[in-house]
């Protein structure tokens, strides 16, 4: 079990007090493993199949060909035509996800031409796109690879951001003014618009996307790190810790760096919103991840093309609405947590 | 301090070519060859966004197009060389002529100005009479019924991006209820109008992106009010003005309420460049004739000249804003001394 100081259990259990912040983290953390098993929840693969007494579970691992069942392909079993056949013979049990699509997965059999309107009988439960994909089973895979794009997005932002934050207010002098400068040029950039160049001549893929926003991204917190690690570097601690011999490694890795990051905290879930909203922005753009990716953006994009399938747009909104206002709520008490301010007033 | 400010001036030219630079580069350095690089994404970007682009333009470059590119950017001259020929022209006011429209981009730029200055004027002024009003009586009334509802509604705009705020607006306003239109900025018969109904067209039109652009803005100035407002009524000035037998009203309107100001007026610079630049996303949304749709459009028909001269435009623009944030800092506190005690 990880041991808190004083000041760090404080803050947890102040947070822990703001109800709603506290909700909402434990609500968006449920969402994300669930996502993380997404394939359990939309797929077009069986979670279960019984078949002449021997149990199969396909959701992960080689696609099982349509001969093991007794179909007459060597592709993929078409799961929801074998549950049909089983459930009419009673030979065996097939047990779909409850959204029974993958996100790729083009469903045209039913009826006209797509997009199909919401539908409990199809189990398209919140319609399809115009390609005839499952909307819901997209909007699922979607958050998960924003949420992940997110989290990387962060890690790396925050990775560089640190390291030279700190050495700028560590060391100070030119290397200093160097960054300085640089930190003023790329803080002007106009960021998607720049990125919008970018990824229209570079075609991205999901890691290309990564470093090019990287690129653009890692200033803000490198401009807070060098003023914290200034603040720090001149306060008394640092003094005593030098004269008592503390080599510039340990003085920054010891004692500056666990007293300035500990406050990046309070910055992550706007940048996990940030990431979220940029990457649903070039998707929608078309600047984003490629074709077929699943990303809220693109089917934002349909959606506002064929405005009469309401149903599209709506499930991105209501999506993005949904976990754009935990990740504030959450982000609102963790600054409350760290910053108890009281407020009076005098009459 | 003025003295500050003149360097602050003078530091605006090299953050200005590191910025044009840095994107020059960008379109310069890219493997494979940038002209044919743009003619094979001009080609996927063509048919992936066919549906939105006329075809009389084409998807691939034409024999012309390249030539003019490729004189363009000096592509047998060095980065360094091309990027200088490129600055002194601009230097010049002569951002190049478009290789879309055969103009000069800066008459290109100036025809879509006016739309997007109204729309980032109308939108400043519109949040600076409510929002401040709204932030000031939610201080006043901290944790009243009053307070707690408008936090629910501004919270909403505060943590959705203004853009899914548009497409939502459109989809349901305009697409599915049909109140008010799908976008554009006036009628097609805008020209044979009087004055009261041309005054009409503009707010028909103007609704619904004038709400998404205030979307995000409304919230944040909001909140920076309230915030800043009751952090100054726990001041201790605000103790001392108690003890002298001010009244609250008093205390509070001759005192917090213009050291509240203040952070308000930082945002200031910056607010007058991103609405002035227009965004592309909302500008794409409701397909109004702005800066931002002109850059998206550039973007996507590789229209190179336009997109630097937009560049251009909008960094100075920011820059600028900047600057102006310190300045009317500098002025409403007269405590801050830029440049002395730094």
């Amino acid at each position: 079990m990880l041991r808190l100081n004083p000041v760090a259990r404080k803050r947890l259990e102040r947070f822990k007090a703001i109800r709603r912040g506290y909700y909402s983290a434990i609500i968006l953390a449920v969402l994300f493993v669930l996502s993380l098993g997404a394939e359990l929840i939309a797929s077009q693969r069986a979670l279960l199949v019984v078949y002449e007494g021997e149990w199969y579970f396909p959701t992960y691992g080689d696609i099982i060909p349509g001969e093991t069942f007794g179909f007459d392909y060597r592709y993929e079993t078409d799961y929801k035509a074998l549950k049909t056949r089983l459930e009419a013979n009673g030979e065996g049990l097939v047990i779909m996800p409850p959204v029974p699509y993958g996100p790729l997965e083009t469903d045209l059999a039913v009826g006209d031409f797509p997009p199909h309107a919401p539908s409990l009988e199809t189990k398209h439960y919140l319609g399809t796109d115009t390609s005839g994909r499952d909307v819901l089973a997209r909007i699922i895979y979607g958050f998960r690879i924003a949420l992940l794009f997110s989290l990387l997005l962060l890690v790396f932002n925050y990775l560089i951001g640190v390291s030279i934050g700190c050495l700028m207010g560590f060391w100070g002098g030119s290397f200093d003014l160097i960054f300085q400068r640089i930190i003023e040029i790329w803080s002007n950039v106009p960021f998607l618009y720049v990125i919008m160049i970018v990824a229209s001549i570079v075609q991205p893929g999901f890691w290309t996307l990564v470093a090019i926003m990287v690129f653009f991204g890692w200033t803000g917190i490198t401009w807070y790190m060098r003023t914290a690690t200034y603040k720090e570097a001149a306060r008394d601690y640092v003094m005593a810790a030098r004269a008592i011999g503390a080599s510039n490694s340990r003085i920054v890795f010891r004692h500056i760096l666990p007293n300035s990051v500990s406050t990046l905290i309070t910055f992550v879930p706007f940048s996990v919103a940030g990431g979220i909203t940029s990457l649903t922005a070039l998707d929608y753009l078309g600047f984003g991840l490629p074709p077929p990716t699943p990303s809220w953006g693109e089917l934002l994009k349909q959606g506002t093309e064929n405005l009469d399938s309401l149903w599209m747009v709506m499930s991105v909104v209501v999506a993005m609405t949904l976990v754009l206002m935990l990740v504030t709520y959450i982000g609102e008490a963790i600054r409350e947590a760290f910053d108890p301010r009281k407020f009076s007033y005098y009459e | 301090m003025s003295a500050y400010f003149i360097r602050r001036f003078l530091l605006i030219v090299p953050t200005f070519i590191g910025i044009t630079l840095l994107v020059f580069a960008v379109t310069r350095v890219v493997p494979g060859g940038p002209i044919e690089r743009m003619m094979t994404a001009a080609m996927i970007s063509g048919e992936q966004a066919g549906a939105r682009r006329d075809t009389q333009s084409g998807n691939t470059l034409s024999e012309e197009q390249i030539q003019q590119l490729e004189a363009y950017y000096g592509f047998d001259k060095p980065i360094l060389q091309s990027y200088a020929d490129w600055l002194g022209k601009v230097l010049q006011f002569d951002l190049g002529e478009s290789s879309r429209y055969h103009d000069p981009v800066w008459h290109i730029i100036k025809e879509r100005f006016p739309v997007s200055i109204f729309y980032g004027l109308t939108t400043l002024i519109i949040t600076y009479l409510v929002c401040i009003p709204l932030g000031v009586s939610k201080a006043l009334h901290h944790n009243s019924w009053f307070d707690n509802a408008s936090s629910a509604v501004i919270f909403l705009g505060y943590a959705l991006p203004s853009y899914v705020v548009g497409i939502a607006l459109v989809s349901l306003f305009a697409a599915h209820w049909d109140v008010f239109p799908l976008g554009g900025f006036v009628s097609d018969d805008y020209d044979e109008l009087n004055t009261w109904n041309k005054f009409k067209d503009i707010l028909y039109h103007g609704t619904l992106p004038l709400i998404a652009y205030m979307a995000g803005s409304f919230a944040v100035t909001t909140f920076m009010m309230k915030n800043a407002l009751m952090d100054n009524q726990a001041a201790d000035y605000m103790r001392t003005a108690a003890a002298k037998g001010l009244t609250r009203s008093k205390a509070v309107w001759r005192h917090a309420f213009r050291n509240s100001l203040i952070p308000i007026a930082t945002s200031f610079g910056g607010n007058i460049a991103f609405f002035m630049s227009g965004s592309f996303l909302i500008e794409t949304i409701f397909n109004i004739d702005g800066i931002g749709l002109l850059g998206y459009e550039a973007i996507l028909e590789r229209d190179y000249p336009v997109v630097l001269g937009i560049l251009v435009i909008t960094s100075l623009l920011f820059l600028i804003g900047n600057i102006i944030s310190d300045f009317l800092v500098a002025l409403v506190d007269p405590r801050i001394r830029f440049g002395e005690a730094r």
